[in-house]
């Protein structure tokens, strides 16, 4: 009997350590590190400029929008949800401030750019959870109704954000400062997008950590049906995902705009990708359930530092897409694996190396 | 049974490890053509093992597989499949809109005018041979969607033995069966035996094993413990070779109902309808009591379950839970009105299999584990800790184990324990036992045995007989959306309540 015993504990005892090695952030971020390492040496072995901290900036600048709109979609995402619809809807808030801002003053458009932004997560949640249309179709939907309400809004003209009559200079600069603004921190000055981001981040860890609203996304998202039958909210938890979303979108759209001093309905072109190819490289799993935000900030730095470096090098636009788009692909890859839906392919693979 | 010929399958020696640990150690399995071998063992026994080993999609470590006397080498399933061995699984996958003809023939349908069309006079025609073979007596161009659960098992044994197979191992086929299928199941297998094949049969349920094997061959472990021909065993020698120690008869027939205290009516149903389910349903549970809800497949047993907790919503009807009347529409007012709901199968509907213990031991019980939103996480722990001690939950690396590496019944417990922790007054479960071995199905019987005393009052859906039979104070049945029939247990007995919840026999 007593071997018996044995030979169970130590059954257990190996579900334990697959459990400690397969949920273990560190080893998923491990790569991710790598991976950020690799491609800034060689970036920055291809270029003199990478490491200048004028660079530096930018590419940190250029990953708040993405970042800023990440954090929820990762939220989301771990929920089980998706979210196309973030950067039209992003270029629809801009567009919102820049056609309010005489009728309403600049803070009161800004405050309906963001509003309109979280009534569009809004109304997709409700599409989704109430209704019943599955999020990729919704959300895709809402791409191209946010995306040409902005056209209308704006009669497809960038619409200046700054001022022209010279009567509020000083509300403008303030506008301005979003995007342009320095946070000091003791020892050195930190631009605002950046600081933003970075606390969004922290907050969102935490968030996804330690509150219901966090253990709710990573319920729903790993069994709905089961989160259901165990007296979940499940819809309500699901439209504030969706909802906070939109929001994240508005805050990116403000973002935006300061920095073009102009409202452009073409502003944020396919960042909704980008967004989405971050989170997943970042290891949340497009199954819902699974993920994390550090992750997802590797992704976001990743992404990014591979964008810029291709710009540094002169490489247009197309090859980058091409970049970024492989990067999905890859991440997505990797994801299926990791859920083990190709994990035949692999094991033949494995066993072939084996027999020869 | 001639034993002289050679063994149809010879497995001899196998042994399996992962990760340094022995899974099969020198396991030896012979099936004789024309056989129904039982083979037996709890979860973790490495029955499963030696049957994917069987059938090509793991790797022994060392041993040989004979087929009639001479060594095969699988590397994968298509390798098994082409000597001859198929597989019949717990859960089908079929194409719910293809017809039985076109799937016993899919990929070699006849065709005519040189193979554009399909000619379906001769598959209906092919396929209806193929029923004959085993005297099954379903018209080939019915939907598969249109059968019953245990025609499409027997369709997929007529496929199996369309593809010529030799050995079929069947796995808990009879698990979401009602008695009368499992009867019908069973004459299928005979036939097949009849017509030489060697079947390995799985299954939980001891009692339905002398039904339908000659042998049956007992894994614990990853040991062999034994074969034995089935007319040397009590079901009691199973369990004990099984579990490896003997496991007390739980059935406690009561004198009379005043052996239990019963309190309150805790739950009270009132002409509870939901269309297509069940109609003007009234029934009542007191606390401290356990009543058992009997009923063959499509009675609507299952279904009033769900509406009492509110998994689905009722048309009409009244639910009062302590004389306090409730509305139940969706599972949050089920559990807010104090009503805990253990559903059918916890893997898929019961737990968040990749969160852990302690975040599924708590899943309905946030409003008291936070303050602001954020949860109390010593709290948390403290309450966690006290249920596994309680219920005495078993596993690996404590409390922050993700709840899928648990076993059958510590998962069960983990479900049970989260409607402890919410403080329910009621209790509905149902099939709370599935896919749960022998130990761990005591230990839960014990478990809802001491809640009752405690004064949780217990609804219980079971289409395990017995368990109904040795579990429940009262047993009510159902037939056909309405309750028929009501039993104080030690009235009831088997026959009498298969009869009544087929409805062949009245009660009242």
């Amino acid at each position: 009997m007593s071997t018996n015993s044995t030979v169970v504990t130590q059954e257990q005892r190996k579900g334990t350590v697959n459990s400690i090695l397969q949920s273990s952030l560190v080893r998923e971020l491990m790569g991710l590190i790598i991976m950020l390492a690799l491609i800034m040496f060689v970036m920055s072995q291809l270029s003199d400029v990478f490491f200048t901290s004028r660079n530096i900036n930018n590419l940190l600048l250029s990953t708040s929008t993405v970042g800023i709109i990440a954090v929820f979609t990762t939220m989301l995402m771990i929920g089980g949800g998706l979210d196309l619809s973030v950067a039209s809807t992003a270029a629809l808030a801009g567009v919102v401030i820049g056609a309010l801002q005489e009728s309403l003053g600049l803070p009161g458009a800004v405050v309906a750019g963001l509003l309109t932004a979280t009534l569009v997560g809004f109304v997709n949640g409700f599409l989704v959870t109430y209704i019943g249309i599955n999020s990729l179709i919704t959300t895709l939907g809402m791409l191209s109704v946010a995306r040409g309400l902005a056209f209308v809004f704006s009669d497809a003209l960038t619409i200046p954000v700054f001022d022209l009559t010279g009567e509020n200079t000083e509300m403008y600069a303030r506008f301005t400062s979003i995007s342009e603004g320095k946070v000091p921190l003791g020892f050195a000055e930190a631009p605002f997008p950046i600081f933003f981001t970075i606390i969004l981040f922290a907050v969102g860890i935490y968030v996804l950590r330690f509150t219901t609203y966090g253990r709710a996304m990573y319920s729903i998202g790993g069994n709905e049906e089961a989160s259901r039958l165990a007296g979940l909210s499940v819809k309500r938890y699901r439209m504030m995902a969706f909802t906070l979303s939109g929001m994240s979108a508005g805050i990116a759209g403000i973002f935006l705009t300061s920095r073009l001093y102009a409202a452009d309905p073409r502003a944020a072109p396919s960042v909704e990708l980008t967004v989405i190819t971050a989170v997943v490289l970042g290891g949340t799993s497009l199954a819902g359930g699974k993920g994390s935000l550090l992750g997802t900030l590797l992704g976001v730095l990743i992404l990014s530092t591979l964008l810029n470096g291709l710009t540094l090098q002169s490489v247009s636009t197309e090859y980058q897409n091409i970049a970024q788009g492989t990067v999905l692909l890859v991440a997505v890859l990797i994801d299926q694996i990791r859920l083990g839906t190709v994990n035949i392919g692999l094991g033949r693979l494995r066993q072939f190396i084996q027999r020869n | 049974m001639t034993i002289e010929q050679t063994p149809l399958l010879q497995m001899s020696d196998i042994n399996k490890s992962f990760f340094g640990v022995d899974v099969l150690k020198n396991v030896s399995l012979d099936l004789y053509a024309g056989e129904v071998l039982a083979l037996l063992g709890e979860n973790g026994a490495g029955k499963s093992t030696l049957i994917k080993i069987l059938n090509g999609d793991y790797q022994k470590d060392s041993g040989t597989i004979f087929i009639e006397g001479k060594p095969v080498h699988f590397t994968q399933p298509r390798d098994a499949e082409h000597v001859g061995i198929r597989m019949i699984y717990q859960e089908l996958h079929y194409a719910p809109d293809l017809s039985v003809a076109e799937s016993l023939l899919i990929g070699d349908l006849p065709k005519r005018l040189g193979g554009i069309f399909i000619d379906w006079n001769k598959a209906y025609e092919i396929a209806r041979e193929y029923l004959n073979l085993l005297s099954v007596e379903i018209d080939p161009r019915t939907l598969m969607r249109e059968l019953t659960v245990v025609q499409r098992e027997i369709i997929e044994i007529v496929k199996a033995l369309s593809k010529k197979a030799r050995i079929i191992v069947m796995d808990e086929p009879t698990a979401a069966l009602t008695p009368p299928e499992v009867k019908q199941l069973f004459g299928i297998v005979d036939n097949l035996r009849k017509q030489g094949v060697g079947i390995i049969y799985i299954s939980h349920r001891l009692d339905e094993i002398f039904h339908v094997a000659q042998r049956v061959f007992v894994l614990r472990d990853g040991n062999h413990v034994g074969t034995k021909s089935i007319d040397d065993v009590t079901q009691d020698n199973l369990v004990e070779m099984m579990v490896g120690r003997t496991i007390e008869d739980r059935v406690v027939v009561r004198q009379n109902a005043s052996d239990i205290s019963l309190g309150d009516v805790a739950l009270r149903v009132k002409d509870l309808t939901k269309l297509g389910a069940f109609e003007n349903v009234s029934l009542e549970v007191h606390e401290g009591e356990i009543v058992g809800l009997f009923g063959l497949l499509g009675a609507g047993h299952d279904t009033l379950t769900r509406c009492i907790f509110g998994a689905e919503r009722a048309n009409s009807g009244v639910i009062e839970v302590l004389g306090q009347q409730v509305k139940i529409a969706n599972p949050q007012q089920g559990k807010n009105a104090s009503i805990g709901f253990v559903p059918i199968d916890r893997k898929v509907n019961g737990l968040v299999l990749e969160m852990s213990v302690r975040k599924n031991t708590t899943l309905s019980n946030w409003q008291k584990l936070n303050k602001f939103a954020f949860f109390l996480q010593r709290k948390e722990k403290q309450h966690t800790q006290g249920w596994i001690d309680d219920l005495g939950i078993r596993m690996a690396g404590g409390m922050e184990v993700e709840t899928r590496f648990l076993s059958g019944g510590n998962q069960q417990k983990v479900v049970l324990a989260r409607w402890l922790e919410a403080n329910v007054k009621v209790l509905v479960l149902n099939e709370p036992t599935w896919g749960v071995d022998v130990g761990a199905r005591s230990d839960i019987y014990d478990q809802l045995e001491s809640l009752a005393k405690q004064g949780l009052a217990i609804l219980m859906v079971s289409s395990d007989i017995q368990e109904v039979l040795s579990v429940s104070h009262r047993i009510l049945t159902m037939y056909d959306g309405k309750i028929n029939g009501e039993f104080m247990q030690m009235d009831a007995t088997e026959d009498t309540l298969l009869d009544v919840a087929a409805g062949v026999k009245h009660v009242n």
